[in-house]
């Protein structure tokens, strides 16, 4: 009798527990729906040969990508978004990681101040930033020029270098490189011949978020780009601001799949749980 | 004698030439954020404080005329509070929302699932703001997707005006900046040790009961620092706002957008980001000392 009674309460509790496991898989299901949902609409309407999606998609087309591919100022946009996160990429990652490695390797008052200063564009609202550099910018007599584009991008790629980098840097092990130096080798030559090969998942992990970071800034580059010199995300964002264009879906697809692409890379790299 | 005197001179010899090379290394980085990022802001700074004539000119006088505006005007301080109520109810749902989505995420059943749920969190991280944001559009314009299927469904005879207001910020606003609150989130979820629940559970305490003793205080680390992220996100952000709520909204970053390239009154933009920095620091120092607690209380 009291067995029965609790092997009841028992069943009843796993009952419960059953509910419970179930509610929390559907509503985190919902969360996830919510959160993809949006990239699946516009990857349907780019394929879509209407200028308005409709749900079920009735035909498929590439009439959206190829428009985008024969137009000159799309074509001139991509050309020049590309250009720009190549040079961003190469600056950031030079000066990010040798950011990274003085930091990591030098102990001072102040280091842990230094730090969220070199991390905080992630957190500084991005159109105070872009005010402030517009002034600077228009006193140098850099507005609108590659130059500023150039500079406002390191600044937002920065912290990711030097967080990815960071996380290399930690990760190594302090033997190796002080058996270099006992071995006879100056600080120069050991971070050549050792530190930088064992930090290089770190160095291209955060090469693939400048990169990815640069090609879809928009915030700061508002202020200070040029209408001859206009980068993709610019070129879209002034035109959904004023009409609606379905070539901004082909582009978009462009896009996530540049996206896509970047997850593969830093997760082979680096390991996607330890940079975000 | 020789050699063991020569030694620690020739160590400390090493350790300068060492700590000398990594000095050079960080010089540049350090130069560059300190002109291009340190100084503008105190030029912003400074510039806050100037007058202008009626044709936007800056004057070389120097006064506190621009923030006695900010301070002074209901058109301001209300607009103060919308964007601090629009960024808090923006944390508060997606705080909310990332519960469940990092259970899932920490209890996925293989690693294939939980690769597909990784890359549906942290793809849109990737993908350009504008993009993101320009899929609302298409959702929730008036021939917009939601309309047309509540349309079909014969829900509604009119379509509804999803754009152009607060509420469609906050959900575009929620959908971008989710993921940064799932990611600490279940960061912390997957530190906790299962035989912790296992006790509760064993010790009679149900699901709810667990989660409100166990799961719940062990992840207000992650969940603070997920908070910050996106409260700061939330409230200095003006393309989403721009794009889905329109020009008129009352949200400090728009505003501070159109002061500066529409209406060019720079030292009222430039006390308008300084107010905007102030709420935003404020409010994010305090979470982190909340944060900051809380750790030294687990930790002993």
């Amino acid at each position: 009798m009291d067995d029965r009674e609790e092997a009841g309460a028992l069943a009843r509790r796993r009952r419960r527990f059953d509910g419970w496991t179930l509610l929390i898989w559907i509503g985190g299901g919902a969360v996830y729906l919510f959160l993809v949902v949006p990239v699946l609409v516009i990857i349907l309407s780019a394929f879509s040969p209407n200028p308005y999606p409709e749900f079920p998609p009735t035909e498929f087309s590439l009439r959206w990508f190829r428009e985008v591919f024969q137009s000159e100022p799309w074509m001139r946009a991509i050309g020049f978004s590309l250009w720009l996160m190549l040079i961003v990429t190469v600056l950031t990652v030079v000066l990010g990681t040798t950011a990274a490695y003085g930091v990591s390797r030098l102990e001072f008052r102040g280091k842990q101040a230094l730090l969220s200063f070199m991390l905080s564009p992630l957190m500084i609202p991005q159109v105070v930033m872009g005010i402030a550099l517009l002034y600077i910018f228009t006193a140098m007599g850099i507005i609108r020029t590659m130059a500023g584009l150039v500079i406002g991008h390191i600044i937002v790629s920065f912290p990711y270098v030097i967080r990815t980098v960071g996380v290399s840097l930690s990760n190594l092990d302090p033997k190796l490189e002080r058996a270099s130096m006992n071995l006879g080798a100056g600080p120069v030559q050991t971070f050549f011949r050792v530190t930088l090969p064992l930090i290089r998942p770190g160095i291209v992990a955060g090469g693939v978020f400048s990169a990815v970071t640069s090609f879809g800034e928009v915030s700061i580059s508002l202020f200070v780009v040029s209408p001859s010199n206009m980068t993709v995300p610019v070129r879209i964002f002034n035109y959904i601001d004023q009409t609606f264009d379905p070539s901004v879906n082909a582009i978009s697809v462009l896009f996530i799949a540049v996206a896509v692409l970047a997850l593969i890379i830093i997760e082979r790299t680096i390991g996607l749980t330890k940079v975000m | 004698m020789t050699r063991s005197s020569r030694t620690p001179g020739a160590e400390s010899a090493g350790r300068y030439r060492r700590n000398l090379f990594s000095w050079v290394m960080l010089t540049p980085g350090l130069i560059f954020l300190g002109a291009f990022l340190a100084v503008p802001f105190l030029l912003l700074f400074v510039i806050s404080f100037r007058d202008v004539d009626n044709w936007m000119n800056m004057l070389p006088t120097y006064s506190l005329n621009q923030y006695l505006e900010v301070f002074t005007s209901r058109f301001y301080l209300h607009m103060i509070w919308t964007t601090l109520w629009v960024a808090i109810v923006t944390t508060v749902i997606c705080i909310v929302l990332a519960y469940p989505a990092a259970y899932l995420l920490v209890r996925a059943p293989n690693r294939s699932v939980r690769t597909a749920l990784y890359v549906i969190l942290v793809s849109p991280l990737l993908t350009s703001v504008v993009i993101r944001t320009f899929a609302w559009i298409v959702l929730l314009a008036q021939n917009g997707l939601v309309n047309e299927v509540l349309m079909k469904l014969a829900l509604i005879s009119e379509p509804l005006r999803l754009l152009w207001n607060l509420n469609a910020v906050i959900i575009a606003y929620v959908q971008v900046m989710l993921p940064f609150a799932v990611l600490p989130i279940a960061t912390s979820m997957g530190e906790i040790d299962p035989r912790l629940r296992q006790a509760s559970m064993n010790l009679g305490a149900g699901r709810l009961r667990t989660f409100w003793k166990v799961t719940l205080p062990l992840t207000i680390p992650g969940m603070m620092s997920g908070a910050i992220i996106v409260f700061s996100l939330a409230a200095g952000s003006y393309i989403t706002p721009l794009l889905v709520g329109g020009r008129l909204q009352p949200l400090l970053p728009l505003a501070i957008y159109q002061q500066v390239l529409q209406v060019a009154n720079l030292p009222l933009g430039a006390a308008m980001s300084m107010t905007l920095l102030l709420l935003v620091g404020v409010l994010v120092a305090g979470m982190g000392l909340i944060l900051r607690r809380w750790e030294g209380r687990m930790h002993g």
